[in-house]
């Protein structure tokens, strides 16, 4: 199957050269949110759900950073700048690169990069600072 | 020290499950929150439609339209904080309770040491009643504002409670983190 971008949804062509939708069953019906966000260009027709996807794949991402930075470990102002760009430089090569989403639908590119940062942000730091003296005491 | 983190952890997830717990019984059951909701959100979406199709446009009429819509959501809006407000005041009261005698409990301990010295204006919470100058020693009260920041929103995502973002977006609200998110 090749995949052409049209317009702002990208759109694949079988074998028999029919057009079909990224995203979708055989039978025409969307997949799962769950499928479609490790599905490349999927198609989402409702904004607010790929909002969830990268909502959802920001705490994740902060709970795993804030896991390796403590256990690394990094220290100081650069840990925290660190990870402010591996978050948001791996949210945009996701919603940029792997599901080729038009980002003017969402407001534009800041809009998708802000999207649940504070709170990942929180959690990053709660696991960061667990993990680091947890390591810590452990040497000492 | 690492077993006080995780501590204030548990105390977060536990006091965001029962302030949601609180306002589930108190408000989200109830019909007249729901009709509210649910009113705002579809309002929400229809002005969010209009603006995009005639939000450039110098038609008066079109304009005319749109600040009506806008007038009703945030009338809507304002009712629905209203329907809210009592068991946001208890919750307020409640939760202050509760974080002063964690707040006594912890008195003057260490319950974490930051990977990092928080800027000055950060160091009167992340130091707060604590003795000496080393300023990655942390207080119960730092690390209990961020477990809430990150798990409270998250349970009420999980859970359904949080506002729409179109909502919030149209009622102005940064990051679309709802005003009690704090407390």
């Amino acid at each position: 199957m090749t995949s052409v971008k049209s317009g702002s949804r990208t759109v694949g062509t079988d074998k028999n050269g029919s057009i079909s939708s990224i995203g979708k069953s055989a039978s025409g019906e969307l997949m799962s949110t769950w499928s479609r966000a490790f599905t490349a260009n999927s198609e989402w027709p409702d904004k607010d759900e790929f909002l969830d996807v990268i909502y959802w794949a920001r705490q994740i991402l902060g709970i795993l950073i804030g896991i390796v930075w403590g256990v690394l470990p990094l220290k100081g102002f650069i840990a925290l700048l660190l990870f402010a760009i591996v978050n948001a430089g791996l949210v945009y090569l996701y919603f940029s690169t792997f599901q080729n989403v038009d980002e003017e639908e969402y407001g534009g590119a800041w809009e998708l990069t802000k999207e649940g940062f504070m709170t990942s942000f929180a959690g990053f730091l709660v696991n960061f600072s667990a993990v680091y003296i947890h390591i810590r005491l452990k040497i000492n | 020290m690492w077993e006080d983190t995780i501590l204030i952890v548990f105390i977060s997830i536990f006091t965001a499950l029962l302030g949601e717990g609180f306002t589930w019984y108190m408000v989200y059951r109830t019909e007249k929150y729901q009709k509210l909701k649910a009113e705002v959100e579809r309002q929400s979406k229809k002005l969010e439609k209009r603006k995009e199709a005639h939000g450039d446009s110098i038609d008066k009429q079109q304009k005319k339209k749109i600040e009506r819509d806008e007038e009703k959501l945030k009338n809507n809006n304002r009712d629905l904080s209203l329907v809210k407000m009592k068991s946001v005041l208890f919750i307020g009261f409640a939760f202050t309770a509760l974080l002063s005698m964690f707040n006594s409990v912890f008195d003057g301990r260490v319950v974490a040491k930051l990977p990092f010295t928080p800027i000055s204006w950060l160091q009167g919470l992340s130091h707060r009643n604590l003795s000496g100058d080393d300023y990655t020693d942390c207080s119960f009260i730092f690390i209990y504002i961020l477990c809430t920041m990150s798990i409270r929103q998250n349970i009420q995502k999980l859970l359904g409670f949080a506002p729409s973002r179109t909502a919030s977006k149209l009622s102005g609200n940064m990051f679309g983190a709802p005003p009690q998110q704090l407390r």
